[in-house]
């Protein structure tokens, strides 16, 4: 009894049974008001000039910040992904050991998430903007580098040999014949990476670290229901036309979607791309200025307190096996809600034309919609706890999914699907057996990447209290206590890299079952 | 029951098809009688595929009427629902599920008529065993194939299991765009047996072919071309002369 690939890609949605049974007694009586006006202004948001100029100047802060957050983020991925690469190494210096420990010292940056860098960081030198743009750029420099360098290896090396056999110096050997093929790859991680970075921004700043994040959490807290929209509305104009843009960009490269289902061609027009990328550096000079990022500034340290010989005793008193427990089962229900839920919903309105284009509204809303003010909303009418966190973080993440979901779905043939409704099935059981039987794999293995993207955000919705690692992390931070928080920093940090040798475990057998 | 004829299993009458510049289908009259095969003869963009769409209801034409068993195109969904399951298309690339097993592939003939519950349960276990057997028997497939995906099929195999699943379906109304067109000739003849034998009353068949050499067995033929009739009548009436206006030179097939 082996469920087939359509039946799959249901399954996860099971989480909504256990969830059905524990969602009523957490449901406090409190804030329904709330919940109504707040839904009730999104069609009434403030377009008072006063609140809407200081909008703009947070959404432009924000959009900034994510920007040259990005741009460090590729140079540092560039550099660091060359320099873990095996087949650099080889070229270079005959063996590729170094690579392999250049390779393992990064999955530490990688393990934190950047709302950890940015408040680490904001602790040691203070706030200005450079933390914002720094903590975006460390964690997202070592995402590239690993996926550079994944890309690098994984490329033919006749090229390679041909021209190093024909005398050519290493590096220019290496430049030329495998950084055409790696263009369009890059380009395309990139892309995805810069959404990612906006989203990143405006999350920062929910944590205090300025821009439009600030100022959403300040109007929610204050129940500014109608300026929270305005916010909200522009920032989804900025995310949605950055995404237009990209896939545009992505279409007219002819660069390989995110979610890869057939390779068609290779890059077109190198030369556009690289014009494009070279006009990001003066566009990036200029934001830092009106930012008034300072590098220099980097390098103040403020005095830490010192590590106390006592405080370990505490460190090791927390409660290690529940917080771990509590992380595991906040990212399990989170992933399971949001890889289950985009399928199933795209099913139950597929008989209806307009109804996907709602669902394609409320997703971009919570790609958008920073997780820890979903679960701050969320604590108008619901207890805190691991499972309101899950909602938050599963709506977000539903959001990314089903976006993917629904892009892919748009692209594969349609005619096993349009056979089966033309022998009579339903809208319904049609694109469930003659589409999604095709995408079923592709999407559960991206399913389990992003699982392990979710583990590394649990920490974002540790605000909501008793959500394990993260909302101990956040307290401890609060609090001073270093070495509770270098300690659950690490232990944070070995949690990711197992769950992404599992999750990449999971995605390989995926793929090559298909 | 009322006498008089039997009614038919499709007419269409005054149909017209729009494409880019021309009309694809001009004024075309056709009535499918139940036990009747017809063959749809005509030259490469006569006509012949969009005829066959318009016929199984994938395409509304601009101007016309489509009576299936004598109904109009339902207006709501459940009822249209219903007479598409009536209709059986075998189509030219197949379209197999190629991630399911053969026994899967039968049973989604099934899900016109289906609940969830089943539809859902047939992805998990195999279902109505004895059903797709005598199904694969029919096209002389061994049903040990049942329980294989499809992808470890010969292409004759494929061929067969797509018209398993037709059978599976149960339809009134057999329709078949070119299916006999990628194959080699042994192939062919054999296919064609088999669709020719499974058009029996009240059942009828429309068969879109580009090579007369394989109008035996055949009752009727319609000749297309620039979207019109050209001609409708007895296959064993077609000759060399009808074939050459409707292929506008040389027919293919006929000159060994």
């Amino acid at each position: 009894m082996k469920p087939a690939s359509p039946l799959l890609m249901l399954l996860p949605a099971l989480v909504l049974v256990p969830l059905a049974v524990l969602l009523p007694p957490l449901v406090h009586g409190g804030g329904w008001e709330l919940i109504g006006s707040f839904v009730l202004a999104a069609v009434t948001p403030s377009l008072d000039p006063v609140v809407l100029a200081s909008l703009l100047k947070g959404l432009g802060v924000t959009a900034g910040m994510a920007l040259l957050g990005w741009a460090g983020s590729l140079v540092l991925g560039l550099v660091l992904g060359a320099a873990s690469s095996r087949t650099v190494w080889r070229t270079l210096t005959g063996s590729g050991v170094p690579a392999e420990l250049i390779r393992c010292l990064l999955a530490l940056p990688r393990a934190i998430h950047e709302l950890i860098w940015g408040l680490l960081l904001l602790q040691l030198v203070g706030l200005q903007p450079a933390v914002a743009v720094l903590a975006i750029a460390l964690p997202f420099g070592a995402l590239v580098a690993r996926v550079l360098s994944d890309l690098l290896d994984a490329l033919p090396t006749a090229n390679l040999e041909a021209l190093r056999a024909a005398g050519a110096p290493a590096p220019a050997a290496l430049l030329t014949a495998l950084g055409p093929a790696l263009l369009p790859g890059v380009l395309s991680y990139g892309g995805y990476r810069l959404e990612c970075a906006l989203r990143s921004a405006t999350l920062l700043g929910v944590f205090g670290l300025g821009g439009l994040g600030t100022d959403l959490k300040l109007t929610l807290q204050s129940l500014e229901f109608h300026e929270l929209w305005s916010g909200l509305w522009l920032l989804l104009a900025v995310m949605l036309a950055l995404e237009a843009v990209i896939s545009l960009l992505r279409r007219r490269w002819l660069v390989p979607g995110r979610f890869v289902l057939a390779r068609r061609g290779v890059g077109e027009r190198s030369r556009e791309m690289l014009l494009t990328l070279a006009a990001l550096l003066p566009l990036c000079v200029l934001v830092g200025r009106g930012l008034g990022v300072d590098p220099a500034a980097l390098l103040h340290w403020q005095p830490l307190p010192g590590l106390g010989g006592g405080s370990w005793v505490a460190t090791f008193a927390l409660p290690w096996p529940r917080l771990v427990g509590g992380t595991l089962l906040l990212t399990g229900l989170a992933a399971s809600l949001a890889v289950g839920l985009a399928p199933l919903l795209l099913l139950v309105v597929a008989p209806v034309g307009w109804a996907r284009q709602g669902l394609r509204l409320l997703w971009a809303l919570g790609r958008l919609w920073p997780p820890p003010l979903t679960a701050l909303l969320l604590l108008f009418v619901l207890e805190p706890g691991v499972i309101t966190a899950a909602l938050a973080l599963g709506f977000h993440n539903l959001g990314v999914l089903g976006r993917l979901l629904l892009e892919s779905a748009d692209s594969t043939d349609p005619a096993a699907e349009e056979a089966l409704a033309c022998g009579g099935s339903g809208p319904r059981l049609a694109l469930l057996y003659g589409r999604f039987s095709g995408l079923a794999r592709p999407y559960l293995a991206y399913g389990a990447y992003r699982a392990d993207v979710i583990l590394r955000e649990s920490v974002v919705v540790g605000l909501v209290g008793a959500t394990g690692l993260g909302s101990q992390l956040l307290e401890s931070l609060s609090s001073f206590a270093w070495d509770q928080l270098l300690a659950l920093v690490a232990v944070y940090a070995l949690l990711t890299l197992v769950g992404e040798d599992l999750s990449d475990r999971a995605r390989r057998r995926w793929l090559a079952a298909a | 029951m009322a006498a008089g004829p039997p009614t038919a299993v499709l007419a269409l009458r005054g149909i017209r098809v729009d494409g880019r510049g021309r009309p694809r289908l001009e004024d075309v009259d056709l009535s499918l009688a139940p036990g009747e095969r017809v063959a749809l003869l005509g030259a490469s963009g006569a006509g012949k595929s969009s005829l066959i769409a318009v016929a199984n209801g994938l395409l509304a034409p601009a101007a016309g009427t489509v009576l299936w068993e004598g109904q109009a195109p339902a207006r709501s969904r459940r009822g249209r629902r219903r007479q598409q399951a009536r209709i059986g298309t075998l189509w030219q690339d197949l379209r197999l599920i190629e991630e399911l097993t053969v026994q899967q592939n039968l049973n989604a003939a099934r899900l016109a008529r289906w609940g969830w519950p089943r539809a859902l349960l047939n992805l998990l276990l195999p279902l109505d065993t004895d059903d797709c057997a005598a199904a694969l028997r029919a096209m002389d497939l061994d049903p040990a194939l049942l329980e294989q995906p499809v992808t470890a099929l010969s292409g004759g195999q494929r061929q067969r299991v797509a018209m398993a699943r037709l059978l599976r379906q149960e339809p009134t109304l057999l329709l078949a765009d070119e299916p006999l067109a990628s194959l080699d000739p042994r192939l062919a003849a054999e296919l064609l047996a088999l669709l020719l034998a499974q058009a029996v009353a009240p059942r009828a068949l429309l068969l879109s072919l580009h090579r007369p050499d394989l109008l035996d067995g055949f009752d009727r033929a319609v000749g297309l071309k620039d979207g019109r009739v050209l001609f409708d009548g007895p296959a064993a009436r077609v000759n060399a002369a009808l074939l050459a206006d409707l292929y506008g030179g040389t027919p293919p097939g006929v000159s060994a």
